[in-house]
């Protein structure tokens, strides 16, 4: 998340602007005034400076050159967005001193798309060479694994501002798409259709929410288990790792070939449990039958995460039944139904309720492991 | 109390024989051509307008709320969406301008050389073409005009609107 500053004197256009980087997960200062903006500049030093060329009294340009030859801010990343969309007029943006150029009218996608790459150049956050997949699971339903998957995943991509990918592999509906608030036109069955896995078809399948986040969709009529074979999960998911910093994978909870295939294919597995004694007993079973097929993961982890206001069972009586630790707890979070109904994820909100604080934790710690390795 | 105002605005690149000129222009359903020939008024009002040489088309060296043109004295006006100029009609009942086949076409005013499109139907000469067309402005679909003393300068967009009177050359591909 970073502090960005708009300048520009359509005010109009100032509040899109300001509602569009919002919805990309950054906090927005909206100044109308060039003159007054070089002032607030220098008082508050932002991370980012998006900027009108066409103002009165002072134009984007003569602003962009004034800011790089002021030593205590000029290295500020300035993003020039103007309604001159000619090749003379981008040539003339960079010359002043901008590190980017987008004409107008702009897309919610263009724009933070290239505010991400502006701020991860500035921060010089790694370019990681293979991606991490991260699968979440269980085979009971109604545990908020989905919940968890997409609220994650926006995590991820609001805090490492690079690629994060959500795969849902529901068979029973498109499930993240609504917490999204996305209609999906596509899904990873016209993949099987085509028969095709690589880079180019996927990236056609891709809808792209306005944070930036890019989702593969289940399709939206429930489907059977054995529509996915392991072969197609496994390409589909390391074509994607070669692609995205993150892939966050919501699986089915049915024990299929595909099921099998993403565990094996993941990085990170978190096995998703409910503080009750069924979600409990059924962790146990899930466990067993996972050593039963000898399926191999590189790195597994429990996340219990507690849907109703009361929890029944202690994190501690859980780590004794299943003999293992918890690496993260997610308590009640009483917005999360109204975060469904609004289709916009807890953690690209500002909420500091209890689900966003845990998941945006859980991103951190994962983001910070992979830049340590990096 | 201000007026109520009809029409929507559109962002225009406008060119004199020494400036160029961005602003915006309230138009009707007919697009900034049906305005150009209007024939209630010779000027044309931009609002924003910013105001650079052609020589440093990049560089703003002046800007003013409000500006009007003697429509006499524009040389083209470059566009990024055919629809701010023109009515394209739909899919299956093209208007007047987009209707006809595609020609290759070369043509001169002062200062620039313009390459683009026009359509046309029936008969393929320059004159057919010049006196058929409606209006003052002649458009010029995908299109690019360079200065001409100074080629690395040039403008490109969905449609160019050319003054018909600031024509010098005019060439049409036959067999494009």
């Amino acid at each position: 998340m970073a502090r960005i500053y708009v300048i520009d004197d359509d005010e109009q256009l100032l509040r899109m602007v300001g509602l569009m980087l919002q919805r990309g997960g950054h906090t927005t200062n909206l100044i109308g005034n060039p003159v007054d903006g070089f002032e607030q500049i220098m008082a508050d030093k932002p991370d980012l400076l998006v900027l009108d060329v066409m103002m009165p009294n002072m134009s984007g340009h003569d602003l962009a050159r004034k800011i790089r030859n002021t030593p205590e801010v000029e290295n500020l990343p300035i993003l020039i967005l103007t309604a001159r969309s000619q090749e003379i007029d981008r040539a003339t943006a960079l010359e002043s001193g901008a590190d980017g150029y987008l004409s107008k009218p702009v897309t919610s996608q263009e724009l933070i798309e290239k505010v991400d790459e502006l701020l991860s150049k500035q921060n010089g956050a790694p370019k990681m060479e293979q991606g991490i997949i991260i699968a979440l699971y269980s085979l009971r339903g109604g545990v908020g694994q989905t919940t968890l998957a997409v609220n994650l995943a926006s995590s991820l991509r609001r805090q490492s501002q690079q690629e994060v990918c959500l795969v849902d592999l529901s068979l029973s509906g498109g499930q993240a798409s609504f917490h999204l608030r996305l209609q999906p036109r596509t899904s990873w069955a016209d993949l099987l259709t085509e028969g095709l896995f690589d880079w180019a078809e996927i990236q056609k399948r891709l809808i792209i929410h306005p944070s930036g986040l890019r989702v593969l969709s289940a399709p939206a009529l429930p489907q059977l288990p054995t529509i996915l074979s392991a072969e197609a999960v496994t390409t589909i998911l390391n074509t994607l790792q070669q692609n995205a910093a993150f892939v966050v994978v919501d699986l089915p909870p049915v024990m299929s070939a595909a099921f099998v295939a993403a565990l094996q294919a993941s990085d990170m597995a978190m096995h998703v449990i409910t503080p009750d004694v069924i979600a409990v007993q059924t962790a146990l079973n899930v466990n067993r039958a996972i050593a039963k097929a000898n399926v191999t993961m590189k790195y597994k982890t429990n996340v219990v995460n507690q849907t109703t206001l009361e929890a029944p069972i202690t994190p501690a009586a859980i780590e004794k039944a299943l003999n293992t630790r918890i690496a993260f707890q997610i308590g009640y979070d009483a917005n999360q139904p109204r975060a469904l109904t609004q289709g916009v994820p807890l953690t690209l909100t500002n909420a500091q309720t209890v689900l966003p604080t845990a998941v945006n934790r859980m991103a951190e710690v994962i983001w910070q492991r992979v830049t340590k390795r990096e | 109390m201000t007026a109520k105002r009809y029409g929507h605005v559109i962002n225009l690149d406008l060119f004199t024989d020494s400036y160029r000129v961005t602003g915006r222009a309230l138009v009707g359903a007919g697009g900034i051509h049906a305005t150009l020939a209007d024939p209630n008024s010779d000027f044309l009002e931009l609002e924003d307008a910013y105001i650079s040489r052609i020589i440093k088309p990049g560089e703003i060296v002046a800007s003013y709320a409000l500006v009007a043109f003697r429509k006499d004295n524009i040389n083209f006006i470059v566009l990024q969406d055919r629809r701010d100029g023109i009515p394209v009609g739909t899919q299956h009942g093209r208007s007047v301008f987009t209707r006809g086949r595609s020609i290759i076409t070369f043509l001169t005013v002062p200062s620039f050389e313009i390459k683009g499109e026009i359509h046309h139907d029936g008969q393929l000469s320059p004159r057919a073409v010049l006196v058929h067309s409606m209006g003052r402005f002649q458009p010029l679909f995908a299109a690019t005009a360079s200065a001409s003393l100074y080629p690395e300068i040039s403008y490109s967009g969905d449609l160019i609107l050319v003054h018909k009177d600031r024509i010098g050359i005019f060439c049409l591909q036959a067999n494009s």
